[in-house]
């Protein structure tokens, strides 16, 4: 009798361990197209036979295996984070690209060429008071036009700053979400190939915004790590991060009344910002804290927008008021700006609205004395031969234009990479498909294949490349 | 050289480069073989032709400069994306090794993977 019931248990148990792999190859099938979804296997375990001692063999159904590789999903959610980085540039490259014209239609270069034109007019007719006039509306136009330019890349730093704050915030929602699975976990749903979906679905998205680590415990919860060292999620404890605006104290600022950087901060308080420079979020950090303070300045840098302006005002006042006017006056400045800070004077920039044409000095004192002597100076910055006229060894209208060529060229590289990227997204991604389901035996062969072939391949793309370069110089 | 001949050539030779992306994004040893074949005609093709470029250097007027110029930068970003991919994918089974490596032979005195002692065997396939 108990030898019947032992083969009727050993049945049940047998039947029920065939039950669960159907179960699971169902699961596997439904969740075929389910985001995040790994294939999942059920192991079986051979039972003990011994029919002295009553053990009548047969199987159990053992641990539940997800064929997801950690290793290859990290490699998908690498790739995604520079992916999520160089799409990002490229959106805020692009806005930024439009403050700054190169066609000379409008903008800084259009008012710049326009009042080179009106110093040449009034070389030609030092006299004539609606030329001086011309001269003042010029002046005035290429002021406000730095004033637009400085305004508008202010905006995208207070743009860049926002982005920050909700780019943040979505990491936060994100963390949280992984935090209320991990809670399912630790209430003992281990194998639930469902949430599991649902966390590496969340972790895939994540990994656009922000570089992290995720690990798995061994009680099934997740824990997600800032860069390897700053804690974002452990069991149900979720640390999260704030972002904020932080003049910085050391070393003390060049210019203490700049516009503060943007900071990121962990939830002890920690300043996480230089950890973080991939992603999305490092992407808005990157843009907001180095590139456009390049242009309108922070604590430490002028900015290249107010050192132009600086340069431009300063050597155009200094060469009206090394002149006389006709009543033998010396001459005025024409530009005025804030002169205790030098990251502000593109934005402050202005011409004295109390100057009248009359107070323009156009007599070079000499000597030689030259009655249109300042005119014809200033006239001269348009193609400057002194160096005293230039802006880093070139005139003004080229230092604009190789601002204007560093926002291009950035723009044009990272507009390259989002198509490298896509790739290797796409390659890790094939890579991830390839490495779940194949046996490791097989993959021992494979992978002596690839090491000599990758040796191959690399040596032909290394000689293409030379070559590549020898034909671009050939051509330029 | 004419102008849409240069053009064309440096085309030909990138579009074999973008072949080759297209077999990267999918890598087993049978595609990077077939990369290699690719990649070494098109260097061929490339280093045949320039000796033909260096006649017309400078004369800028022949030819148009830029439509050529700016085929040779599309060029070399396709040569720049292949790298990457390939190096991408290098990596990935470096480190998949490595791993393996960690997994069955745990790990050197110096902290490394230790080398799995037999890597090669012979498979039959039934």
């Amino acid at each position: 009798m108990s030898n019947l019931l032992s083969q009727l248990v050993s049945s049940s148990s047998t039947l029920d361990a065939y039950g669960r792999v159907l179960d699971t190859t169902q699961n596997n099938v439904a969740n075929a197209s389910t985001p995040g979804y790994a294939k999942q296997t059920m192991t079986l375990e051979a039972l003990p036979f011994d029919p002295n001692s009553g053990a009548t063999g047969g199987v159990r159904a053992g641990v539940l295996m997800s064929s997801r590789d950690q290793y290859a999903e990290q490699g998908v959610r690498q790739q995604n984070l520079s992916l999520g980085a160089q799409q990002q540039l490229v959106t805020s490259l692009t806005e930024l690209q439009s403050e700054f014209d190169i066609s000379g239609n409008r903008g800084i270069p259009k008012a710049l060429n326009d009042l080179f034109q009106t110093f040449s007019a009034w070389a030609a007719s030092p006299t004539n008071q609606a030329t001086r006039q011309t001269v003042l509306d010029k002046a005035t136009a290429l002021a406000q036009t730095f004033q637009q330019a400085y305004a508008g890349i202010a905006n995208q730093e207070q743009t860049a700053a926002e982005q920050v704050s909700q780019t943040v915030d979505q990491v936060n929602q994100m963390v949280g979400q992984l935090q209320k699975f991990n809670q399912i976990v630790m209430n003992g749903n281990h194998n639930d190939a469902g949430l599991d979906a649902q966390v590496n679905a969340t972790l895939e998205n994540m990994s656009q915004l922000i570089d992290f680590t995720a690990t798995k415990q061994v009680d099934g919860t997740v824990t997600i790590m800032l860069n390897g060292t700053q804690l974002l999620l452990a069991s149900d404890k979720q640390y999260k991060l704030t972002s904020s605006l932080s003049l910085p104290s050391s070393p003390p600022p060049t210019y203490p009344n700049a516009p503060a950087n943007v900071q990121v901060l962990a939830s002890d308080g920690t300043d996480v910002t230089s950890k973080i420079t991939n992603g999305q979020l490092g992407a808005l950090l990157n843009l907001r804290n180095q590139i456009l303070p390049s242009y309108i300045g922070d604590a430490y840098q002028a900015g290249d927008l107010n050192t132009m302006a600086k340069q431009f005002a300063d050597r155009v006042n200094s060469l009206l008021t090394a002149g006389n006017t006709s009543d033998g006056q010396s001459g005025n400045p024409l530009f005025t700006y804030d002169t205790s800070n030098d990251a502000r004077v593109a934005q402050t920039i202005s011409v004295d609205s109390s100057l009248t044409p009359d107070q323009l000095a156009a007599i070079d004192p000499g000597p030689p004395y030259v009655s249109n002597g300042v005119p014809l100076s200033l006239a001269q910055l348009a193609s400057p031969t002194d160096i005293a006229d230039m802006i880093n060894g070139v005139s003004y209208s080229q230092y604009y234009g190789q601002l204007a060529g560093r926002v291009g060229g950035q723009l044009s590289d990272a507009t390259n990479q989002v198509q490298v990227q896509q790739s290797l997204v796409s390659q890790a991604q094939t890579l991830r498909q390839q490495i779940s389901g194949v046996s490791l035996d097989e993959e021992a062969a494979t992978l002596i294949e690839f090491q000599r072939a990758y040796q191959a391949t690399s040596k032909f793309i290394t000689i293409l490349d030379q070559l590549t370069e020898t034909t671009i110089n050939l051509i330029t | 050289m004419a102008a849409p001949e240069v053009h064309e050539r440096i085309r030909a030779v990138r579009l074999s480069v973008d072949r080759t992306i297209d077999l990267l994004l999918s890598p087993s040893p049978a595609a990077l073989d077939r990369c290699s074949e690719i990649l070494e005609t098109a260097g061929r093709q490339l280093a045949e032709f320039q000796p033909l470029l260096e006649q017309s250097r400078g004369t800028a007027a022949a030819f148009e400069k830029a439509s050529r110029l700016e085929e040779a930068r599309k060029l070399r970003w396709s040569v720049v994306r292949a790298n990457r991919l390939l190096d991408g994918a290098a990596k990935f089974h470096d480190g998949w090794c490595r791993l393996r490596d960690s997994l069955t032979a745990g790990y050197t005195d110096r902290g490394a993977p230790a080398p799995t002692p037999a890597r090669r065997r012979i498979l039959v396939h039934g």
